[in-house]
């Protein structure tokens, strides 16, 4: 396959991809205006929250966007090789400050600790683990250590993966839970890691998934997805509001501004159920664009991958992709009433700094990669700072995936 | 490259479900999810469009809306909900259990009311509490009547949901609050009204009564003094103008305050006046008297026997209070005679006498703009026993509106007129939308009239029977009536007497029609004494207040300085 004109995958002198950039920018700031729009009259809840103006969250989004954009440059400049050398070490920082969550430093909303207080905002380490676990994964896959058809070198990070959810499912997030699996799992089979161990995998996820809903409330929140309106004012509450939103949305909309659900009947109408506003404001066309936009940016994604020709670059951006994908479908299909999950926020468009932080920095770095792989033997002035060890002979070379 | 492929597919394939069941919602399901929308945006709560007020002939407040806050509650998001109920009860006077478990969360309910249209001290003391999360006010509308208990059943009152019950608050809803009632509006969760503007754009018209706020003061305030003298069970008053049907005052006890509806029993808010049927006795004699002069049957010097004052009729025997010879026809209405009466009514027959029964709109609704008027029962006698019966006042049963509306017409020349008490209706900048249409029918010729009120005058004179109604300085023509109650639970008649007067004054110009009625009075039972002097109480005060000339002032050096349409003269 070769390279498109403008794109050169020789070396790292190439141009980022546009469309990638088009896409990420117009999600974000579609986002923004949505995240305007469903918090623009106060309503009791958000006073609860202190949020007394109707600017009050729009602009402490827009700030977190500039914020974001500086982390997503910083992610691009920085080498991806580089990242992998050290995805040891963030994976064990971001275990630290997920589990600092459960000290005093923690803060708890909603029945679940999943924030970290940090002046003047609060921090969600969940949203970085995630990241931190596809550049881990995306190291250790490619590693020569790693072999596919050896049952142990599969299972390792399998276990971890399996400790990181132990601590996701303690905050209680079981979103978070479930997209590091699903990440894991697909990062495992593009790998090459033997089918039968994948699907031993799976068939022990279904005890573990059994045990866990032992717990009536857990069990309650299951049984009321697949029947929203037995309890609709209780367990099925937000499930129904968000129906409604999107059945009142219809083809076109009731229009900008003028939802009615986001006025105190969906508590969390500009964070995880932002789509369903979306839904009810601006219909049936716009909620079906935003569904394209992130099909294509995930394509886009998938296809800048499998132009790389080193398998940690390879796999990296596969993660990546699969990364906002992953969270974009789940949260499509909670508030659609197709999952029972909650708490997972729509990548790049809901209210909430760390996961915006985080998603922006994966979308630095895959930028960086759609610029093309520098070649390998290049010099690498920080790698020979940072270690002595030889420069490592990719297996998998230019022909890899083709 | 085939893993590669196959997840990309997979994913690609998820979002495009993704799609389906957004088409699945958003198209297929959009009419059903919208309907279940619309119907948990319009709550079962009402708010009033800003209702009219309600202004006596002069223009003064008997009815008036006031701002008042209701606070209400989400249970569910109220904090610490004891320490908030502690205080709560103690600001608004209520018990802290009924408090507390209103605050108490059932895990349903997201609106609930603590307590509605606070009043300004208790919404003084929230203001010095800082509330909670949950906690929040309305702002409705409170009905307030300044003059209090005053002319109460007339008025008419709101429920705690501002529902118009009794009186012109019902009867005019529609006009007071200009769209028949109610606005539904639309709240999110919480109970906030959405829909703003709502109340500005609908302001009701107001009203103003034939009511006269002081003459209704006068009336109220000597029914009051009379009911304490005489322990009736129940007593009414009706001033009327004569000449226009317009009710200047109406007063019934017992009586309520409509700013506390609860506090009294359901039979206080009753208007007597228009609703209490009663058999009238002897003040129903203006019939037989109208019939026997307009159709020339008799002249006021026509004498008749009256027999010592026994006569039967049909082998029932009818008796008079007083025993009497022969008297001439003018005497027995003076002195009420039945037995002479009901010589009269023989004459008459049936059919002439019923003729008139049914030109004075016995047993029919007068038609008054109030609520639940009775029209009483009033048919045409086909025997003898009930043609007498029926001449002296029994065996009919009658609304003291319709007897006060009777003598009017002989007060003003032979018209019927048709009693009101609303005399127009404005906008709220002071535009007159429309006024009482003011008609009147002619029941008698102005030469029986004449007649009539010459008899009825000499009732108050000496040697009738109502001479304690008499108004100093001014003739009184009047008549009295007593009868015995029908206890309908024994089917007979009690010992109990409804005592009647009924007239009005001056002679020379009648400015005001009045009956009196008392039911079940202790201690006395004639009309002439127990009604008679209320009467002439009222009368006299109401002179005094309407600067009515006696009849013996020396008119000479009076500067006349014109009347207003009730004939009321002014000072400067």
């Amino acid at each position: 396959m070769n390279p498109e004109p403008g794109f050169s995958f020789h070396d790292g002198s190439g141009k980022p991809d546009r469309m990638l950039i088009i896409l990420t920018a117009a999600l974000v700031l579609f986002g923004a205006l949505m995240i305007y729009s469903s918090t623009s009259v106060v309503t009791s809840a958000m006073v609860k929250r202190h949020a007394t103006t109707s600017l009050f969250y729009f602009k402490r989004h827009v700030m977190t966007i500039i914020l974001a954009l500086a982390a997503g440059v910083a992610a691009y400049k920085t080498r991806p090789r580089l990242l992998g050398r050290l995805s040891p070490f963030l994976l064990v920082i971001s275990m630290g400050l997920l589990l600092l969550v459960f000290t005093r430093f923690g803060i708890s909303a909603g029945g679940a600790r999943r924030w970290l207080r940090v002046w003047p905002s609060t921090f969600q380490p969940s949203e970085l683990v995630k990241l931190a676990m596809v550049i881990f994964l995306a190291w250790y896959l490619s590693r020569d250590f790693f072999e596919p058809d050896r049952l142990w070198k599969v299972l390792l990070p399998v276990g971890v993966m399996v400790v990181f959810q132990a601590v996701f499912l303690k905050q209680p997030d079981f979103g978070g839970t479930l997209t590091l699996g699903f990440i894991t799992i697909s990062m495992l089979f593009l790998a090459g890691a033997r089918l039968r161990y994948l699907g031993g995998l799976l068939t022990c996820v279904l005890p573990a998934v059994f045990y866990l809903a032992h717990k009536p409330y857990r069990w309650r929140r299951i049984i009321s997805f697949l029947n929203p309106w037995a309890d609709a004012r209780g367990e099925g509450f937000q499930l129904v509001q968000s129906l409604i939103a999107f059945g009142r949305g219809g083809l076109g909309g009731v229009g900008l501004g003028k939802s009615m659900q986001k006025l105190s009947f969906l508590p969390e109408m500009h964070t995880d159920f932002i789509f369903s506003i979306i839904g009810e404001e601006l219909g049936f066309f716009a909620a079906g664009l935003v569904v394209v936009a992130f099909c294509a940016l995930f394509l886009r994604s998938v296809r800048i991958a499998n132009k790389m020709s080193e398998k940690y670059h390879y796999l990296l951006a596969w993660g990546i992709a699969l990364m906002i994908a992953l969270q974009a479908f789940i949260n499509f299909c909670v508030v659609t009433g197709l999952m029972p999950t909650k708490g997972l926020p729509l990548p790049f468009i809901s209210y909430g700094g760390s996961s915006l932080i985080v998603n922006l920095m994966a979308m630095g770095i895959l930028l960086r990669l759609s610029k093309g792989e520098p070649p390998k033997a290049a010099p690498d002035r920080l790698k020979e700072l940072l270690e002595k060890k030889k420069a490592r002979r990719s297996v998998y070379g230019a022909g890899f995936g083709r | 490259m085939a893993r590669s492929l196959l997840l990309s597919t997979a994913i690609a394939f998820a979002f495009f479900v993704v799609l389906v069941r957004l088409g699945e919602l958003m198209l297929l399901d959009h009419q059903e999810l919208s309907a279940k929308a619309a119907s948990q945006y319009r709550r079962e709560d009402h708010i009033e469009a800003g209702r009219g007020k309600i202004y006596d002939r002069r223009g003064r407040e008997l009815a008036v809306s006031l701002d008042a806050r209701s606070l209400y509650c989400d249970p569910a998001q109220v904090v610490s909900p004891r320490k908030v109920a502690m205080e709560l009860s103690r600001a608004i006077d209520m018990g802290y259990p009924q408090v507390a478990a209103r605050l108490a969360p059932d895990g349903k309910r997201h609106f609930v009311w603590i307590k509605r249209k606070l009043t300004e001290e208790q919404s003084d003391a929230l203001k010095g509490i800082k509330l909670g999360p949950g906690l929040g006010f309305v702002d409705e509308p409170k009905r307030y009547y300044p003059e209090g208990a005053l002319a109460s059943q007339v008025l008419g009152y709101l429920n705690m949901d501002n529902q118009a019950q009794d009186g012109v608050e019902k009867e005019y809803a529609g006009t007071l609050t200009n769209k028949g009632g109610k606005v539904v509006v639309e709240r999110d969760a919480t109970g906030k009204i959405l829909s703003q503007g709502v109340q500005l754009e609908s302001k009701g018209d107001n009203i103003v009564l034939t009511i006269d706020d002081g003459l209704q003061y006068i009336a109220e305030t000597a029914l009051d003094e009379a009911m304490q003298k005489w322990k009736a069970k129940s007593a009414s008053v009706i001033m009327m103008d004569p000449y226009t049907g317009g009710i200047l005052a109406m007063a019934s006890r017992p009586s309520y305050n409509p700013n506390d509806p609860g506090a009294s029993p359901a039979g206080s808010r009753r208007d007597r006046a228009i609703m209490d049927v009663y058999e009238p006795g002897s003040v129903f004699k203006i019939v037989m008297g109208s019939a026997a002069l307009e159709d020339g049957v008799v002249t006021p010097q026509t004498v008749f026997d009256c027999h010592g004052g026994r006569y039967t009729v049909g082998g029932r025997t009818f008796h008079d209070v007083e025993k009497n010879g022969l008297l001439t026809f003018e005497q027995i209405i003076q002195k009420s005679s039945n037995v002479g009466s009901i010589q009269v009514a023989l004459k008459l027959g049936a059919d002439r006498y019923y003729k008139y029964a049914k030109l004075f709109g016995f047993g029919h609704k007068t038609g008054v703009d109030l609520p639940s008027e009775s029209g009483g029962y009033a048919r045409k006698p086909h025997t003898d026993v009930a043609l007498a019966s029926m001449a002296i006042g029994y065996g009919v049963s009658v609304t003291p509106l319709q007897i006060v509306r009777a003598y009017s017409a002989v007060a003003n020349g032979g018209y019927l007129v048709y009693p009101h008490v609303v005399s127009r209706i404005t906008a709220p900048d002071g535009q007159v939308i429309s006024s009482f249409n003011e008609q009147s029918k002619r029941v008698l010729r102005p030469e029986t009239a004449a007649i009539l009120k010459n008899i009825f005058s000499m009732v108050t004179q000496k040697g009738g029977t109502a001479e304690e109604a008499a108004v100093n300085g001014n003739a009184v023509c009047g008549k009295t009536g007593t009868a015995r109650l029908f206890d309908p639970r024994t089917g007979r008649y009690s010992d109990k007497y409804a005592s009647t007067f009924v007239g009005f004054v001056p002679a020379r110009d009648p400015k005001i029609a009045m009956i009196v009625v008392f039911k079940a009075a202790k201690g006395a039972i004639y009309g002439g004494v127990v009604a008679g002097p209320v009467f002439s109480s009222i009368a006299e005060k109401a002179f005094a207040y309407l600067n009515v000339p006696r009849d013996d002032a020396d008119q000479s050096n009076m500067v006349y300085l014109g009347k207003d349409e009730h004939g009321a003269v002014y000072t400067p």
